[in-house]
C-alpha cells in the first residue's frame, strides 16, 4: 500500500498533498423488546486526497484505489484554485513506516456471533425483567474493525488498525402516556471483555428507567449543583473543550484574544487535560489522521489557560506546536481539530466534604448528552437528585444544565478526589462527523449557581 | 462523475437477487446507489476549499426461514461475496414480519432531477458565497463570516425478488452562510441555509445575507429574558425542530414496540385544531421528495394530523406486517416532507400580538431531552425579548423547556406565510417554561 500511495503522490502539483484510504469491516445487531430487530454487517473501503497550494485546500474523495492518480490530480487542481496566500503547515515528527497493529486482549474477530447475540439476548432478558413497568429496551451490539493508511508528500507514511467495540443497552418504562428512557453504554478499543459481565449495570439502568417515571422535573432555576464523574466529563468537553479545538480560533482575532494563553479561567486548582496518547482508550491513537504524534496537552493548568488542540495548519497560524488532534471519523471526510482523552484532574476533597458543601442544590447524574455553541454550553443530565442540607434526597428527572463557559469555569469551586474516565459508546460530533470515539473524565464537581432548565 | 453504470448494474443485480433465493432466500432485495458532488467553502470571508466527492453502494436485504439480515458494500467486485454473508448472517437475523416483498405497483410521478442542479458550476457557488461575504462585510468589517455551497446529483437502482425494478435520479443544492460577532465575552452566532433539488428562485443568496443581517440588528441591545411561562414565537426552522418529538410519536416502529406516547390514541384530539400535518413526498423538487421507499412500496402523502386529531402512524413493510396495517411507503417508519398547515395571520401580525414574549431563532442542546415523551429543554442560542409586540433586543443565558405534546394541546397560533423550503409557518405557544439568570 505504502508504494501505491507513494506513487500516487508523485502526481501532485501541490504544496503539501496527503492521501488517506480505509477499510471498515463491521457488524452490528440489537433487541427492540422480546425481538432482535437488526442485524446488519458492512464491508467498505475509500479515502480522501487533500492537497494545498498557497493556503487553498482542494479534496477529492474516492472508493476506489483505481483512479488514485487522477483524485490526486482533481485535488491539486482545485487547490490551485483555491489558494491565494501562503501555505502554513506546521512540522511535525511524523512517522514514515510505521505499521500499528491492533492489540487485543481478546478480539471481537474470534467470537462466534451466536455467542455475541446470546449475551445481547442475555442483557435483554436482564432489562426486560427488571421492573413490571419496563415497556421496551433497545440493547444492541457493534463492531468495526478499520485499517488507516496514510501517505503524505512530506514522506509520513503509516498503517494503523483500530478496532472499536460497542454494547449499548436501555429500557424505557412507561406509565400511561408518561414515557421514561434510562440507557447506558460501554466501548473498548483493545478488549471485546468490556461488553462481559455487565449484569448489574444492566439491571441498574433498567429500574432507573422506571424509577423516573415516579421521579418530578425539576424546578427550573439557578442552583449549587455537583456533577458526577461522567458529567463533569462531559462539561470538561462540551463546556471547554471544544472552545480550546484551534480550528475556532486561528482565523478569527476576537477568538484568538479570548481565548489567549495565560488567561485565568478558573480556581487554582482546576486543571483540564486532553491526551490522545493516554493509554490504550477509545480516543488513544499513536498518530493523528495528518501523522502527527499524539500529546498529553494541557489546556488549563492551575486555573490558566495554558494550551489549544491543533491540526498542522492551526498551529502554524497561531504560531504553537501540533497537538496531534486532527481526527477524521470515516474515509471520505478530512480531518478537523478533535479532543481525544479530555478530563479534568482530580482534586483533595472526599466526595462528602463536597456535599457537605451545599445546603440546597441538585446532583447531577450521568448525560443524555451536551452541546456548545462557543461560549455557551448546554447538557443534559440522564437523572439527577436534590441536594439538602449537604444529603443526597429525592430522585428527580429533565435536568438541563446551561451558561456561559467563562462563568462557569470560575464557578467550580470544589473538586473530590474520586477522579474517573469514563469509556462509554457513542462520541463526539462536530462538522458533521459523529459520533467520534472520545473519553471524557472528571471527579465530582461542584458549581455554584447554574442555570437549570425546568417546569 | 463516473459514467452511468445502472443498466449495467441490473443485470447484476437481479443476478444477486437470484443467487440469495437458490440460496434459500425467500425475499431478497438489492439497492444500488451512485452518487457525485462538489462543493466549496469560504472561512473568515475567504475562499478555503473547494471538494469532488463520487462513491457508489450496494445494500442487500435477505429473509431466510423468517429472519433478515441487512449488509452493505462499496466495491461491485464484492457482491456476489456480499450476497453470501448475507444469507449466512440471515439465521441470526431479527424477525422479519413480511414474507415477500411488494409486486410492482403504479408510482406517483415525483420530480427530484433537474438539469440546471446538476450542472450548477462551482463558479456560481463560489460568486453565491462571495456576495453573502462582501454583504455582510460591509455591514461589519470585524464579523467572522464563514460560507459555503455544493451540489450533488446521484442514481439509483432497486431490485426486489417481489418483481420490482425501479431507477430513480436526484439533484440537490445548498447554499447557507453563518456569522459571529464578538465583543469581549459576547458572541452572536447566526447563519442561514437553503437547499432544493431544482435550482430556482429559492437559490437567493441575498435572502441569506438579509435574515443574518436582520438578527445582527435585533441583537444589538442585551436585555433581560422574561422568566416562567412565557409566550414564545417560532419561526419556521424552530418549528421543525419543535415537531422532533411528534415525528417520533408518529413513528410506526416506535407505536409498534410501545415506546410512542401516541400508541392507541388514533382518532384523539391530541394537538390544537390549528395545527393539520402532512408527510407530503410528493412535493417537486421538495428536500425529501421521493417516489418509491427502500422496500418497493409507493411513497404516498400521509395526514399525520387534521384539525390537531391524530389520524395516521408511518410504516415501512415490516413494521406494518408486524401490527397488520398498511405499509405507507415510509423508509424507517420516518417521514419524508412535513408540511404545516398555515394559520390565518400574518408572521408580523402574530409579533403585534404578543405583548410580552420570547422570540426563539435557534437553540442549542434541544435534542437532548426525553423527546419520546415529547420533553424539549434548550439553550436559547438566538432570541429576542418581544415587548408590545417589537423585538426589543437579544436575551443571554436563557434555557427553555417543556412537554411538546402539552404546548401544542391549545392555544397555538400559525401564520399564514410560510417558508418555501420548509412549507412550514411561524408559530405562537403559550406557557413556555423560561428560566434565565
Amino acid at each position: 500500500m505504502k508504494d501505491r500511495l507513494s506513487e500516487a503522490l508523485k502526481k501532485s502539483t501541490a504544496d503539501y498533498t496527503e492521501i488517506r484510504y480505509e477499510i471498515e469491516d463491521s457488524t452490528s445487531f440489537g433487541y427492540r423488546g422480546r425481538e432482535v430487530d437488526r442485524v446488519s454487517s458492512s464491508k467498505l473501503a475509500g479515502g480522501i486526497v487533500r492537497a494545498c497550494t498557497r493556503g487553498g485546500w482542494g479534496m477529492a474523495v474516492f472508493d476506489t484505489l483505481e483512479d488514485l492518480d487522477r483524485q490526486v490530480q482533481e485535488a491539486c487542481q482545485a487547490a490551485a484554485l483555491v489558494g491565494k496566500e501562503k501555505t502554513e503547515l506546521a512540522d511535525a515528527a511524523a512517522p514514515t513506516d510505521a505499521h500499528v497493529v491492533a492489540r487485543m486482549e481478546r478480539d471481537f474477530r474470534g467470537v462466534p456471533l451466536d455467542e455475541k447475540l446470546r449475551l445481547v439476548a442475555h442483557y435483554n432478558d436482564l432489562l426486560l425483567g427488571a421492573d413490571p413497568a419496563i415497556e421496551t429496551t433497545n440493547c444492541g451490539y457493534s463492531e468495526t474493525f478499520r485499517t488507516v493508511y496514510f501517505a503524505s508528500s512530506r514522506g509520513a507514511y503509516f498503517m494503523e488498525e483500530r478496532p472499536y467495540v460497542v454494547l449499548h443497552f436501555g429500557a424505557v418504562a412507561r406509565d400511561g402516556a408518561l414515557v421514561q428512557m434510562s440507557h447506558d453504554s460501554v466501548s473498548s478499543a483493545t478488549d471485546y471483555g468490556v461488553v462481559q459481565g455487565r449484569e448489574a449495570l444492566v439491571e441498574e439502568t433498567a429500574r432507573r428507567a422506571a424509577a423516573l417515571l415516579k421521579a418530578p422535573k425539576v424546578e427550573g432555576g439557578t442552583y449549587s449543583v455537583i456533577l458526577d464523574q461522567r458529567l463533569g466529563g462531559v462539561f470538561a468537553h462540551e463546556a471547554f473543550g471544544h472552545l480550546s479545538e484551534a480550528d475556532f480560533l486561528y482565523e478569527n482575532d476576537q477568538m484568538r484574544e479570548l481565548m489567549h494563553l495565560g488567561r485565568s479561567m478558573g480556581v487554582k486548582e482546576l486543571n483540564i487535560v486532553d491526551d490522545g496518547s493516554l493509554d490504550r482508550y477509545v480516543g488513544t491513537h499513536p498518530y493523528d489522521d495528518e501523522g502527527t504524534p499524539t500529546q498529553k496537552t494541557y489546556l488549563i493548568r492551575e486555573g490558566v489557560l495554558v494550551g489549544h488542540l491543533h491540526s498542522l495548519e492551526t498551529a502554524a497560524k497561531m504560531g504553537e506546536k501540533p497537538t496531534g488532534n486532527a481526527r477524521a471519523i470515516r474515509r471520505g471526510v478530512p480531518p478537523i481539530v478533535r479532543m481525544t482523552n479530555t478530563y479534568i484532574e482530580g482534586g483533595n476533597l472526599s466526595p462528602e466534604e463536597l456535599f457537605a458543601g451545599v445546603d440546597r442544590g441538585i446532583y447531577a447524574c450521568s448525560m443524555l448528552g451536551g452541546q456548545t455553541m462557543m461560549e455557551q454550553f448546554t447538557f443534559s443530565a440522564a437523572y439527577g437528585y436534590r441536594i439538602e442540607n449537604g444529603q443526597k434526597g429525592e430522585l428527580i428527572r429533565d435536568i438541563v444544565l446551561t451558561g456561559n463557559v467563562f462563568e462557569t469555569l470560575n464557578a467550580i469551586d470544589g473538586f473530590a478526589n474520586d477522579f474517573k474516565i469514563i469509556q462509554a459508546g457513542g462520541g463526539c460530533g462536530k462538522g458533521g462527523q459523529a459520533p467520534l470515539p472520545v473519553t471524557f473524565g472528571a471527579p465530582h464537581i461542584r458549581l455554584r449557581a447554574v442555570v437549570v432548565g425546568g417546569k | 462523475m463516473r459514467s452511468s453504470t445502472l443498466d449495467q448494474m441490473a443485470d447484476a443485480l437481479q443476478r444477486g437477487v437470484e443467487q440469495a433465493q437458490q440460496r434459500g432466500a425467500s425475499a431478497a432485495k438489492i439497492r444500488f446507489r451512485q452518487w457525485e458532488s462538489n462543493g466549496c467553502s469560504f472561512e473568515n470571508g475567504r475562499l478555503k476549499e473547494a471538494s469532488a466527492s463520487e462513491g457508489l453502494a450496494f445494500d442487500i436485504e435477505v429473509v431466510v426461514d423468517g429472519r433478515k439480515v441487512s449488509v452493505t458494500g462499496n466495491n461491485v467486485d464484492d457482491l456476489r461475496e456480499m450476497v453470501e454473508r448475507a444469507v449466512t448472517l440471515a439465521s441470526m437475523g431479527s424477525v422479519a414480519h413480511f414474507d415477500a416483498y411488494p409486486a410492482p405497483a403504479p408510482v406517483p410521478e415525483v420530480k427530484t432531477f433537474s438539469e440546471r442542479a446538476a450542472s450548477l458550476p462551482r463558479e456560481q457557488m463560489i460568486e453565491g458565497c462571495q456576495g453573502i461575504v462582501d454583504a455582510l462585510k460591509r455591514y461589519a468589517p470585524d464579523l467572522f463570516i464563514g460560507a459555503g455551497s455544493g451540489r450533488h446529483r446521484a442514481e439509483s437502482l432497486l431490485v426486489t425478488s417481489g418483481g420490482v425494478c425501479h431507477r430513480a435520479c436526484e439533484t440537490g443544492w445548498g447554499l447557507g452562510a453563518h456569522v459571529q460577532r464578538t465583543r469581549g465575552t459576547d458572541m452572536l452566532m447566526t447563519g442561514y441555509w437553503r437547499g432544493w433539488k431544482d435550482l430556482n428562485e429559492l437559490w437567493d443568496p441575498a435572502w441569506i445575507t438579509n435574515r443574518i443581517l436582520e438578527d445582527l440588528r435585533n441583537g444589538e441591545p442585551i436585555v433581560e429574558a422574561p422568566t416562567g411561562k412565557t409566550t414564545v414565537l417560532l419561526p419556521p426552522e424552530a418549528v421543525s425542530m419543535f415537531l422532533m418529538p411528534i415525528t417520533m410519536g408518529v413513528n410506526g416502529r416506535n407505536v409498534a414496540k410501545g415506546e410512542s406516547p401516541l400508541r392507541g390514541r388514533l382518532g384523539e384530539q391530541i394537538l390544537d385544531p390549528s395545527i393539520t400535518l402532512v408527510d407530503n413526498p410528493h412535493v417537486d423538487f421538495a428536500n425529501g421528495a421521493t417516489e418509491m421507499d427502500a422496500d418497493g412500496v409507493p411513497t404516498r402523502v400521509n395526514t399525520l394530523f387534521r384539525a390537531g386529531v391524530l389520524e395516521r402512524f408511518l410504516y415501512d413493510l415490516d413494521t406494518a406486517a408486524m401490527v397488520g396495517a398498511e405499509p405507507t411507503g415510509n423508509n424507517g417508519c420516518s417521514p419524508y416532507f412535513l408540511e404545516l398547515a398555515p394559520g390565518p395571520q400574518t408572521s408580523d401580525a402574530l409579533l403585534a400580538g404578543i405583548e410580552d414574549g420570547l422570540y426563539v431563532k435557534s437553540l442549542i442542546g434541544f435534542g437532548q431531552s426525553n423527546m419520546m415523551n415529547g420533553d424539549v429543554a434548550g439553550n436559547v442560542a438566538l432570541g429576542f425579548r418581544i415587548r408590545g409586540g417589537k423585538l426589543t433586543g437579544r436575551v443571554k443565558n436563557t434555557m427553555i423547556a417543556g412537554n411538546v405534546y402539552d404546548l401544542l394541546r391549545a392555544n397555538v397560533r400559525l401564520s399564514a406565510d410560510r417558508d418555501p423550503v420548509l412549507h412550514m409557518p411561524y408559530a405562537v405557544i403559550e406557557g413556555v417554561s423560561v428560566s434565565a439568570t
